[in-house]
């Protein structure tokens, strides 16, 4: 069950929207930071908020990015596998990556703590190549500041 | 900084965005103001038309004919949407113009707003530009407090809401129709015309879609009038300034303000700082992913539609992706036949079972089990994309087509040799 | 309208025709996957590529997404456009399994022959096929997902057509996916039909799975007569037995779908049990000497008693053949006037619908679809008919406003406006609005409405229907005064008698006014409408026919398909009468309860093993043609032969070798051929002409075939109705008695049908325990609580001699003072013998406590 105050919200926007179905994507992404990711009967809870039937919300949720309908870790990992970043070095820093956090692409390190997934362009290729975490975007990557990022991010989920 | 003049990049700020007190001081919704007070849609229509815009998300299809196509005695309320969706693989001038001035861009969707009558604008921003749509919530915000937006905006009859919307992330959704079905909660398959948007778009009500660089020009033409636009421009048919990204084998990649028309070679080798040491340029793809390859002996063309259009090239979105000569154009296009498979929506057949049977035959290329005769088979598929359903399949096949027709050598040789000669 | 040319032919089409239909009128069929005329244009598949040559377009095309324009040229065989559907089939196939030997659509697959015509032969593509999970979509429908090739019919049909949402496209680029999301039954009565409109073998009839081979069969063009709609269907035979059952379109009817109980309730027609012998006190005999000795027990009834002695009961599920015959025989004999409905009541319901409909004002199924304001009363569309449903939704889907009234908890697949009154508040309201749009200029363009409206006699503060009920009836009129279109659909089921002809004047107003729409009514079987049509005394009933019986007037009874066990709402008091009876002479094709009981059986045929025609709500006369020989079907023979030589688990089945079980000569008959022979064991020969012929019987019963020989049927059948109803009826004076007032201590009793469970024939089909559900009654949350009882609660409702028991559903959607008990063939809902319709409060008990929830089903 979702908190009140997310509820709240989400029904806010679905009441300022044309119509509901409009706001499909808006409300499975904040319950999926909320839950971690959409389970069945998330999307059921989200069907029911926005008067949709969950297979007609399991259309949109299966067609996009970045709806997750299966469990993932607390950071996941998009890194950019498209033009710009191919030519500047993605597979052999996709390697480095599956070593450093022990998955292979599209899974979920044995901490649990990451999953990593393809995603195409992001819009960086002037700071190629490029990933995104979490909605936090970095670029230019290096093995170097692969390893100082993730490093970081360890001790931040240790830390909490 | 540039020896051209500025415009959408004229308050370009290092670290931050340019703030609407700052807008504002240069003149910033003094168009809007002017429009409200003087111009009939009409007028605007006509004075955009006179400056020539064209629209900036790929086709070129010029601004003022678009806004016109909604029928004046079209439904209530009408719908603007502001195209931000930028998923072609090498553009980010969106996400640059957002972060440099927001303003611009509001200013201008209230401007198209008002020519075309409607109430309710969306931006429709990608996902993974949240930082962007959180910056144009907060300034729209802003723009709302002063009096640019919301209800009856500088005590005019006119009101317009902005909302951003964040897409799911898909490439095709930037696609105008697909767009439409996604705002819509539906799933982003394209729609086919008739009827178009502009006559049955959201929820059946007439809606133009725009690209936001495009209309970030508008305000500036409204201040400056069409003539100023048409001179910002070192060709004729395609006016006004436009914003190049540039990225992969060059010294700084970036996005720059340039002249329609900038040659090619120029964009490359003095805005772009020329090609990273020992590299030498091979091929670039100059509008984004879905244009055809482009070669040395074509550098000196000039950036604008209709000298592309001239030799056979798009602009597109004047994503320029340089490739240097140590880079395998058969695993580039492979990877980008990857990208396309993947983004494909699945609603028609060239696109949804051909894109894989591409990939797959170019993945045996450049894995050393190519055969001759896959060559034809690539060609004619390549042809026949053109028969799908809408422009995704056509500018998949794009690369893969000027492959064959600039490189065929290198894809020989890669057979021949049973195995990438790039590695 | 545009001319244009197609392959060097020359061609008309109206306006908005696309190339793709204007081809196939010429007799060119352009390939195709997602193109369905139903549908509309999708050009998803790219299969119907054609070139243009001259006109607006150029190049290669979708056929199927362009206007047929005048001045076009197009070639469909344009090396181009044949080359690129070519590479189209390629990639179609780079997916497709290569396993059509295991393939129930093998032979009838719209992929094996497009592949084969487009010459894609050889494989080029090296990579691996995808792959799916199945899912279990329910008893009728097998999932074979990796057969697709995406052309979104199922879910254009689904969701668009039908407007259920349950299954759909998923995932995306190669990896779409086609279902559910959960595996469960398909929620929609038409799901059916994805097995029809599917191209390949993604969606199979499960109930027909791996028993036949398309080109084995044995397909004729039949009817469907689990409604009253007469949906054409095309029937598939195969050992004697209808293995599957398809959709056909028509022009009149249906538009080629059909719903679930139509297609899946064929079972009835080879049930292990059916009675395939005649029988004397239930021992098997040749069928001569059991209609010979039938014939003795008549003639000496007559002898002893006369001839009114002897009553006939038939029903409209017979055929007009058998129905004609019946009367004729009871005529010649002098017997007591045939009935044809074993509800007396529901048979002056329809007699009264019948005598309203004429040729302008009935409309049919077809028109339904272009109504641009529908009113709907008394009538549950989804449950009584349920391919109306389906008409109603394409009126709605073009904007069409629904409005229904109706005391049930209605569902329909779109929006609609439901006035939730009570049955005899339905008479009320129709008597208001038929007084308002009388006076209501409804020529004039639409202006709004007084607030209230403004009545003559101020007619609506007598009627007083709280202010919800009258501001939706307020809503009501302003959309039918503003309508072009107009239809107005009734029921037979839970109104009263005067309703059907209101709703025919209201209808008949608004024709007069704006030129167009009309009536539509339901009624409540196949041939309802042709009983009606012959039963030829208006005051005669099989009530009177029970009274006879009790006093002893009446002493031998002939049932013709028919079951009054089942059907007559006094079930004990017709179990008594029928002890008292001298003869009873039972003719059937169902082992129903009547059956058992008779004396004498003769057994008749079904549809599908001599055809016949029916007529349906409309008044269309249509006819059904014979799809396979009567007899044992093969595998029960073999399956019974097999078990009495070997014992149970002896031996194979396959391939099937016993071909016959019963007495030489004795098997079943077209039930007018059986009464034809009793005819001839009662009458001298020398007085029926008519004997070969039942047409000529049936000139000579029904007034408006008198021209009509039988043969050479339109292909949208005869539509026999006047030329113009005898005269609009008069508006009764409204009833002023207080209806149903809160304080009154009982509910209304409505029996009604629903979609699966209820209906006669579909029962006997055993897929259809699986989907029927548990017995059910429907209450409004206030009369629930004011019993003290909550949704999911078990009942029993005790009656006089007779109880019930079924789980409680509370539904907000329905009217007050109602109880809604579906005839689920599991529930003795004869035993309540519940003429008066009243149920007290104390006789609705709570039998346990535990409260299971039971599943929803429409
Ligand atoms: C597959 C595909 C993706 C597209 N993506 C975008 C996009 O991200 N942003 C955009 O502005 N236009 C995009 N377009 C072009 C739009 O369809 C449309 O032409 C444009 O938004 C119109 O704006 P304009 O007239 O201002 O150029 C795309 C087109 C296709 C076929
Ligand atoms: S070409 Fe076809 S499958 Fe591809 S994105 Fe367009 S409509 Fe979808
Ligand atoms: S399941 Fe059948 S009807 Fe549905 S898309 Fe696939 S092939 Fe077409
Ligand atoms: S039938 Fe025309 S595209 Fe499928």
């Amino acid at each position: 069950m979702l908190p009140a105050e997310i509820k709240e919200t989400l029904l806010q926007r679905i009441a300022h929207a044309i119509h509901p179905r409009e706001q499909a994507i808006d409300v499975m992404t904040i319950m999926q930071s909320h839950y971690g990711y959409m389970s069945d009967e998330a999307m059921e809870e989200a069907g029911g908020l926005l008067d949709m039937t969950p297979l007609e919300l399991e259309e949109l949720a299966t067609f996009y990015n970045f709806i997750y309908r299966r469990p993932v870790g607390r950071y996941v990992l998009h890194i950019c596998d498209s033009t710009v970043c191919w030519m500047n070095g993605h597979e052999s820093l996709l390697q480095h990556l599956c070593t450093l956090l022990q998955v292979e692409m599209g899974g979920t390190s044995p901490d649990g703590l990451f999953t990593l997934l393809p995603v195409c362009c992001l819009g960086y290729c002037d700071h190629s190549p490029a990933m995104i975490i979490n909605q936090v975007i970095y670029g230019d990557l290096t093995r170097e500041k692969i390893d100082s990022v993730i490093h970081k991010l360890r001790e931040q989920a240790h830390a909490s | 900084m540039s020896r051209y003049p500025q415009v959408l990049f004229q308050n370009r700020k290092l670290k931050r965005i340019n703030t609407l007190e700052e807008y504002c001081q240069s003149g910033g919704y003094q168009a809007l103001a002017d429009v409200l007070r003087e111009y009939t849609p009409q007028g605007v229509c006509a004075a955009v038309q006179e400056a020539g815009l064209r629209g900036r998300g790929g086709a070129g299809f010029p601004a003022a004919k678009k806004w016109e196509s909604v029928p004046a005695d079209g439904a209530f309320p009408r719908f603007l949407v502001a195209n931000s969706d930028e998923m072609e693989p090498g553009t980010f001038k969106d996400r640059v113009l957002i972060h440099a001035e927001p303003h611009t861009i509001i200013e201008g969707i209230a401007i198209a707003a008002y020519t075309i009558q409607a109430s309710k604008a969306f931006i429709f921003v990608r996902p993974n530009y949240e930082g962007s749509a959180a910056i144009l919530e907060r300034e729209i915000k802003r723009a709302e407090e002063a009096g640019y937006l919301g209800r009856r905006i500088l005590g005019s009859d006119f009101s317009l809401e902005i909302i951003v919307h964040l897409s799911g992330g898909r490439y095709i959704c930037g696609e105008g129709t697909a767009l439409l079905n996604a705002l819509m909660g539906k799933r982003p398959n394209p729609i086919k015309p008739p009827p178009y948007p502009t006559v049955k778009g959201l929820w059946d009500r007439p809606t133009v879609v725009n690209n936001i660089e495009t209309l970030a020009n508008v305000p500036h033409i409204i201040r400056n009038g069409p003539d100023w636009f048409k001179g910002l421009s070192l060709v004729e048919k395609s006016p006004g300034t436009k914003l190049f990204c540039v990225s992969g084998k060059v010294k700084s990649p970036g996005c720059f303000e340039l002249p329609m028309g900038t040659p090619l070679r120029e964009i490359i080798e003095e805005h772009a700082g020329g090609l990273l040491e020992g590299s030498e340029f091979k091929a670039c793809l100059p509008g984004g992913a879905s244009t055809r390859f482009l070669i040395p002996e074509q550098l000196d063309v000039r950036m604008d539609f209709d000298s592309m259009g001239e030799i056979g090239h798009r602009m597109g979105t004047g994503a320029i992706i340089v490739f240097d000569q140590k880079t395998c154009l058969v695993g580039a296009t492979l990877n980008l036949i990857q990208f396309f498979a993947r983004e494909s929506c699945g609603w028609c057949t060239p696109c949804r079972e051909g894109l894989p049977y591409l990939r797959d035959l170019l993945w045996r290329i450049e894995n050393g089990e190519g055969k001759e005769e896959y060559i034809p088979t690539i060609r004619s598929m390549c042809k026949d994309m053109w028969n799908s359903f809408c422009a995704l399949a056509p500018g998949a096949a794009s690369p893969v087509e000027s492959l064959l027709t600039y490189f065929e050598d290198e894809v020989h040789e890669h057979i021949v040799q049973r195995k990438c000669p790039f590695q | 309208m545009p001319k244009l040319t197609i392959d060097d032919l020359e061609i008309e089409v109206p306006p908005g025709t696309k190339v793709i239909d204007a081809a196939e009128q010429l007799g060119i069929m352009i390939p195709r996957f997602c193109y369905l005329k139903e549908l509309g244009p999708a050009g998803a598949c790219r299969m119907c590529a054609v070139k243009f040559l001259q006109g607006p377009f150029k190049g290669v095309q979708m056929s199927c997404m362009v206007d047929a324009q005048d001045g076009m040229v197009v070639s469909t065989n344009d090396p181009e456009a044949v080359a690129f559907r070519k590479q189209v089939i390629e990639w179609l196939m780079l997916n497709h399994p290569h396993d059509c030997p295991v393939c129930d659509e093998g032979g009838q697959c719209l992929l094996q022959d497009e592949t084969v015509s487009g010459g894609h032969g050889l494989r080029r593509y090296l990579g691996r096929k995808r792959t799916y999970r199945d899912q279990y979509l329910g008893p009728f429908i097998a999932h074979e997902m990796n057969r697709c090739i995406h052309c979104y019919r199922c879910s254009r049909f689904y969701q668009e057509y039908a407007g259920y949402r349950d299954l759909g496209p998923l995932q995306i680029a190669d990896r779409v996916y086609f279902g559910r999301f959960k595996d469960g039954p398909l929620e929609s009565p038409f799901s059916g039909n994805l097995v029809d409109i599917c191209p390949t073998g993604v969606y199979t009839d499960k109930t027909a799975r791996f028993r036949v081979r398309h080109w084995d069969l044995e397909r004729a063009p039949s009817l469907c007569i689990h409604c009253s709609l007469g949906c054409h269907t095309v029937a598939n035979a195969r050992y004697r037995e209808v293995v599957r059952i398809e959709g056909r379109s028509s022009g009149k009817v249906n538009a080629g779908f059909l719903c679930d109980r139509g297609r899946f309730g064929f079972g009835y027609a080879a049930h292990p049990e059916r009675p395939r012998n005649a029988k004397i006190a239930a021992q098997n005999v040749p069928m001569s000497a059991a209609v010979r000795e039938a014939g003795r027990r008549l003639l000496e009834i007559r002898e002893s008693s006369g001839a009114e002695a002897i009553a006939v009961l038939g029903s409209g599920r017979s055929c007009l053949e058998t129905l004609g015959m019946v009367q004729h025989l009871s005529r010649v004999g002098k017997w007591t006037a045939p009935d044809f409905f074993e509800n007396p009541q529901m048979e002056r319901k329809v007699k009264a619908i019948v005598s309203q409909l004429d040729a302008r004002l009935a409309v049919s199924l077809r028109d339904v679809e272009k109504a641009d304001c529908i009113l709907a009363i008394g009538v549950d569309p989804v449950n009584e008919a349920p391919m109306l449903a389906l008409a109603m939704r394409q009126a709605f889907r073009k904007d069409a406003k629904v409005v229904v009234v109706d005391p049930r908890p209605i569902f329909l697949p779109m929006r609609f406006e439901h006035l939730a009154v009570s049955s005899a508040r339905i008479e009320t309201l129709l008597q208001v609005l038929l007084q308002v749009l009388r006076q209501t200029d409804l020529a004039a363009p639409p202006a709004p409405l007084p607030q209230p409206i403004q009545l003559s006699e101020g007619l609506l503060s007598e009627v007083a229907f709280d202010s919800s009920v009258q501001a939706q009836f307020h809503a009501l009129v302003e959309t039918l005064v503003g309508s072009r279109n107009p239809v107005i659909l009734c029921g037979s089921g839970v109104v009263g008698e005067s309703v059907s002809s209101l709703a025919a004047d209201c209808a008949e107003v608004l024709q007069n006014a704006k030129g167009k729409g009309g009536i539509f009514y339901v009624l409540p079987s196949a041939n309802a409408f042709g009983a009606a049509l012959l039963a030829s005394s208006p005051e005669h009933s099989f009530l009177d026919t029970v009274e006879g019986i009790e006093n002893g007037t009446i002493q031998a009874l002939v049932v013709v398909e028919s079951d009054p066990l089942r059907h007559f709402p006094d079930g004990p008091r017709l179990q008594a009468a029928l002890t008292k009876l001298q003869f009873l002479l039972v003719l059937d094709y169902l082992p129903s309860e009547t059956v058992r009981r008779a004396d004498i059986f003769l057994p008749t045929c079904t549809l599908f093993e001599v055809g016949g025609s029916f007529i349906n709500q409309q008044g269309r006369l249509q006819a059904a043609e014979k799809v396979h020989a009567v007899g044992t079907p093969i595998h029960q023979a073999t399956d019974e032969a097999m078990r009495s030589a070997r014992g149970e688990e002896g031996g194979g089945k396959h391939p099937p070798r016993m071909y016959d079980l019963g007495i030489p000569g004795g098997e079943p008959k077209a039930a007018w051929e059986v009464l034809d022979a009793l005819m001839e064991a009662l009458v001298p020969v020398a007085e029926g002409t008519w004997r070969e012929d039942p047409w000529e019987v049936l000139k000579q019963e029904i007034p408006l075939l008198a021209s009509w020989n039988g043969r050479g049927y339109p292909a949208d059948g005869l539509h026999v109705v006047p030329e113009k109803r005898p005269g609009a009826a008069v508006a009764l004076p409204l009833e002023t008695e207080a209806h149903t007032s809160p304080s009154e201590a009982s509910l209304q009793l409505l029996l009604v049908d629903w979609t699966f469970g209820t209906e006669e024939l579909s029962q006997y089909a055993a897929v259809m325990r699986q989907v029927e559900g548990e017995p059910f009654l429907c209450m409004h949350p206030q009369d629930a609580e004011r019993c003290g009882l909550a949704h999911g609660d078990a009942l029993e409702v005790r009656l006089e001699e007779g109880s019930i028991r079924a789980s409680l559903k509370v539904r907000e959607n329905m009217a007050c003072g109602v109880m809604v008990l579906p005839r689920h063939g599991r529930i003795q809902w004869q035993e309540l013998r519940n003429l008066s319709g009243r149920v007290p409060f104390e006789c609705i008990q709570k039998i346990s406590t535990d409260t299971q929830v039971i599943e929803d089903l429409r």
